[in-house]
């Protein structure tokens, strides 16, 4: 939790918080569904323009009315003040215009066909928040479901319930109070001892213990997140596809799936997961480490080499798998430095290139593929990062950004035939979300963004 | 005395300058990008190029600097990166966790350590002395996080006699400080042990005995005011780490304080957080030790204002 | 030599030493199977006589690896990096703290403020920094321990020196005519053997923990060789459903612990002038 403004944060753990303050345009559901939220309905006029219908009667916890001049607010403010962290996401609004009080249109620089998935990560705020930011930011109001009491840093956020929220009979409790507990250990055990209701990123190796406390329940689903780990495709050994392909061969991800993550993790089939626009099914890739051997016999490659950086506690057992990794290459011959390093360091070795394979993972937000094909697969975006360099693939991600979910998906579809062939990622598994709750919980859904959302639930 | 006490404080602000200028270089020699810390991986470089300008980032160094002091003379410590507010008060808000935690830990290791210690040194060589010595090596060998983790299971989970993690209330206070107290207390406890067995073998003390002076007399009278100096160097020192180094304490238990504040705000690079706490902890710990080497001449008056 | 049997403390301390190092250094003749090579169907085994198998007396780890095999491999890189630490920092800091004891002045001033600095300063920063430069060897690794030890010994012995200074026999000794040399070797080395002695033993057992703290951070050693602090640091995140990961390297540090405590408490008294007689 860093912050109560919705535009100044890239975190899950704010975001978990903030929902429950503020309201955003539309909402995604947890099967990837675009609903409305404070826009009753919206339509892509054409490539560039979209019209929003708001909606009507809404007010913040403060009492004043939502209509087009908080979108406009909301809007302006977040793509001109650029020392805003989301202030990128946003840079392509060309312009946001009133209509009426609940009409608004949005004009973009170039076809933005993820806008409304963009949309979904920005929470609308009073016009009035304007004149003193910072005051207001101290003790901020939404249309939420929940008012904002208290923040004690580092340790819980307090909400009480709204009761003149838009959406009737919501929420069902009359206080929420998000605590931060770093420690999973910890975590499971605050849960155990009955002082809380919820706790998420629950690691697979800790579900048994879980399981067997009366009282607790624990809840799974397929994340929007796809683990990926990149080669540079400027060294030696990431520029080979013959060793792409090898070290491709070599990884025995049923294993890793079935004995490490113990059956928390999907194969992957194609490099966008299930359910957003884009999955396909290309087949899964075979273990095959003989065929690993020959392949770098032939090419040449005896004594292969390859830097494995991770950054340090980033994904669940993220060391344990690595070593895992490190030894299945181990057996065609391949010897693998790991290092773990901080976040920082790691990231500015990828920059400057010194690594073969980087662990990494990619939460697919807002439920939507563009940026993921956009930073790795573009020239602009892997410059720093990867190298990637295709224009093939380049030409067919323009394309894919149109409003037209039938050409989006033609296009990603294309995309990934040409990545699942060139392998200049390993896909080694789906992520899966867990929660473990307690069974006097009710309505509690199991998100796959990794967001907490409690507007419906209740406690028995 | 006077003369002591004002270059005492001319050396302090010395190392105060000095923890500045090395915090602030190495802070913007390391690698690692503030602006790509706080955005995610599919941010535009420009963006990054863009937050970095705003921080402050591109100006020349000894600019960043000179913005720096300016600012610190008039109270102002800059904007917190990741936090997005004034510095000093993401850094504030962390105080009552962090000065609870440590007076709490820092009570447990005197009362505990020196208890023990005077314990195992008078009855050397019984059961008191090796039971004393196996809780010091547990105490000293046990890491954080076991201890810390052990407890909260059977403390919060099994017995539910106390709350496993956050901050409130004198309850939530005990599991983090015995955690944070173990290692000092076992240090404590065999410093004293050892600097008792050595000053109750001297001359004045047997002299004392001699005169007939009772053991408890000649043990907390004159031998236990003679050990205080090493103890005395040896506990100002660990203030320091009790402010800034229970990280791992405070992760375990969820406990809103500095150390885990510190480590984090070094791992996003937020720099203004980090040098923030830094010449905050510096000044306490200068303190701190200033006052221990005044308490030195009071204790010992062989001890000249050197 | 003729006094040692007299100071059971220094043989049995000694013994537990020599042990673990033993045992370290025969690691390749006595593990029970490879401590790298993971084995996935034997993740998380219980210690024998816990429901565990006959094959792992200690258990395995969270990938399947005997968990004796590791850490009689992880005594020698973990006690080579603490043992190495302990040297370089208690040397530093016994001469350093000597110096500013003796020389007093301008050099005691620059000394302490250094220290003062030092301490003030964060070990993970210096961590970062070091880790920045030359990357994460061991020998960078027995530098950040080394140079986050140093203050410790230097300020205690400065402290002892500051006391021994004013006392009776050495200004008798000065008067005499004794030089510097032979103030410290005869009279002041030997008054501070006591301390330093203690916080060697004690900062032994630091070291190993830090070495851990370090590899939690991400800045210590690398897996997959072990390393008793990588092992804690490893098994961290299953100490509430499988405690024997991070707990057997933690006993087995507890016994090194134990053996340097109980060898130094030990020399101590065979070395304390006044308690020669």
């Amino acid at each position: 939790m860093l912050t109560l403004d919705p535009a100044n944060h890239y975190s899950i753990s704010s975001t978990s918080v903030l929902r429950h303050v503020y309201d955003p345009l539309l909402d995604v559901t947890n099967d990837d569904r675009f609903v409305p939220a404070l826009a009753e309905s919206w339509k892509a006029l054409n490539n560039t323009t979209w019209r929003f219908t708001l909606r009507k009667g809404v007010r913040f916890h403060d009492g004043t009315p939502f209509t087009a001049d908080s979108v406009l607010f909301t809007l302006k403010r977040v793509r001109d003040n650029t020392k805003l962290i989301k202030s990128f996401v946003y840079q392509d609004i060309d312009d946001v215009r009133k209509d009426d009080d609940f009409t608004v249109t949005v004009t973009t620089k170039r076809p933005f066909g993820s806008l409304p998935a963009r949309l979904t990560m920005l929470g609308m705020l009073p016009p009035a928040a304007g004149a003193h930011e910072e005051a207001f930011f101290t003790k901020p109001v939404g249309t939420g479901p929940f008012r904002f009491l208290s923040w004690t840093h580092g340790d819980h956020v307090e909400l009480e319930a709204n009761a003149r929220y838009w959406r009737p009979s919501i929420p069902k409790v009359d206080k929420l109070t998000v605590r931060f507990i770093p420690e999973l250990s910890t975590r499971a055990a605050a849960l155990r001892a009955g002082e809380i209701h919820v706790i998420d990123r629950v690691w697979p190796d800790m579900v048994a213990t879980l399981k067997a406390t009366a009282g607790i329940k624990v809840l799974d689903t397929p994340a929007v997140e796809a683990q990926r780990w990149h080669f540079q495709l400027a060294r030696e050994a990431g520029k080979d596809p013959r060793v792409r392909k090898a070290v491709s061969l070599a990884i025995d991800r049923n294993t890793i799936i079935k004995e490490l993550l113990l059956g928390y993790a999907r194969p992957v089939v194609s490099p966008i997961p299930p359910g957003l626009i884009g999955h396909t099914t290309l087949g899964q890739k075979p273990y095959d480490p003989d065929r690993a051997r020959a392949i770098l016999k032939q090419a040449g490659f005896q004594n292969l080499t390859l830097d494995f950086v991770l950054m340090k506690d980033l994904y669940p057992k993220q060391l344990e798998i690595a070593q895992a990794v490190a030894a299945m290459l181990g057996d065609v011959g391949i010897k693998v430095n790991i290092r773990n390093l901080e976040i920082a360091t790691a990231r500015e070795q990828r920059t400057a290139g010194n690594y073969d394979l980087f662990y990494s993972g990619w939460a697919h937000m807002p439920h939507d593929p563009d940026w993921y094909f956009g930073q790795w697969f573009t020239r602009a975006g892997a410059e720093k990062m990867t190298r990637f360099n295709d224009p093939r693939v380049e030409q067919l991600i323009a394309e894919g950004r149109v409003p037209d979910p039938k050409v989006r998906q033609q296009k990603y579809e294309e995309i990934q035939k040409i990545l699942w062939e060139d392998e200049p990622e390993i896909w080694p598994y789906y992520s899966v979300a867990i929660y473990a709750i307690s069974d006097r919980l009710r309505n509690f859904e199991a998100r796959r963004d990794y967001y907490v959302l409690l507007h419906e639930v209740g406690i028995a | 005395m006077r003369a002591y006490l004002l270059r005492r404080l001319w050396q302090s602000a010395v190392t105060l300058v000095g923890v500045s200028i090395l915090v602030f270089v190495i802070l913007r020699v390391v690698p690692g990008d503030p602006a790509k810390m706080l955005l995610p991986e599919g941010a535009p470089p420009s963006a990054v190029e863009e937050l970095n300008r705003h921080l402050g980032l591109r100006e020349p160094l000894w600019v960043q600097y000179e913005i720096f002091l300016r600012s610190v003379v008039r109270g102002d410590f800059g904007q917190s990166f990741q936090y997005r507010a004034p510095a000093l008060r993401v850094v504030i808000e962390r105080v009552p966790a962090t000065i609870a935690l440590a007076v709490a830990a820092m009570a447990l290791t005197v009362v505990v350590g020196v208890s023990l210690g005077v314990l195992t040194a008078v009855r050397q060589g019984t059961p008191w002395d090796y039971g004393g010595t196996v809780l010091a090596v547990l105490g000293q060998s046990l890491p954080n996080f076991w201890l810390g983790i052990m407890l909260v299971l059977l403390f919060g989970v099994t017995l539910r006699w106390l709350p496993t993690s956050g901050f409130g209330g004198w309850a939530s206070l005990v599991l983090p400080s015995v955690t944070l107290a173990a290692f000092p207390t076992a240090l404590v406890a065999r410093l004293t042990r050892a600097s008792l067995l050595e000053i109750l073998g001297q001359e004045y003390i047997r002299t004392g005995r001699a005169k007939g002076l009772g053991e408890r007399r000649v043990v907390l009278r004159h031998a236990l005011r003679n050990a205080t100096i090493p103890l005395l160097t040896v506990l100002g020192l660990q203030i320091g780490t009790l402010l800034g180094g229970a990280v791992i304490t405070e992760s375990i238990f969820a406990w809103p304080g500095m150390g885990k504040l510190v480590v984090d705000a070094i791992f996003f690079r937020d720099f203004p957080v980090v040098q923030t706490i830094l010449i905050l902890s510096a000044t306490i710990f200068v303190v701190i030790n200033l006052l221990v080497d005044l308490l030195y001449t009071v204790l010992d008056p062989r001890i000249r204002y050197g | 030599m003729r006094r040692l049997p007299r100071h059971p403390m220094i043989v049995v301390g000694g013994l537990i030493l020599i042990a673990i190092v033993a045992a370290s250094a025969a690691a390749p003749w006595l593990a029970p199977a490879d401590p790298v090579k993971p084995s996935f169907a034997q993740r998380l085994t219980p210690p024998r006589g816990l429901g565990g198998a006959a094959a792992h007396p200690l258990g395995t780890d969270n990938l399947g690896r005997d968990i004796l095999a590791r850490v009689l491999y992880g005594g020698r890189l973990s006690l080579a990096l603490a043992a190495g630490a302990v040297v370089l920092a208690g040397g530093v800091g016994v001469v350093l703290g000597l110096l500013a004891g003796l020389a007093g002045g301008r050099v005691d001033d620059l000394l302490m403020r250094l220290a003062d600095v030092q301490l003030a300063f964060p070990v993970i920063m210096l961590a970062i920094a070091i880790v920045a430069v030359v990357g994460t060897s061991p020998a960078a690794l027995v530098g950040v321990l080394a140079v986050s030890g140093w203050v410790l010994y230097a300020r205690t012995v400065r402290a002892a020196v500051l006391t021994i200074r004013e006392t009776e026999y050495v200004e008798a000794a000065r008067t005499l005519g004794a030089g510097n040399v032979r103030l410290v070797t005869r009279h002041f080395l030997p008054n501070t053997l006591a301390p330093i002695l203690v916080l060697c033993s004690s900062q032994f057992a630091t070291m190993v923990l830090l070495e851990s703290g370090l590899s939690f951070l991400g800045l210590g050693l690398q897996p997959p060789q072990p390393s008793w602090g990588l092992m804690l640091a490893e098994g961290r995140d299953y100490l509430s459903n499988a405690w024997w990961l991070a707990t057997m390297p933690g006993i087995a540090i507890s016994l090194v612990v134990l053996g340097a405590n109980l060898l130094g408490d030990g020399l101590r008294d065979l070395l304390d002038p006044r308690l020669r007689d």
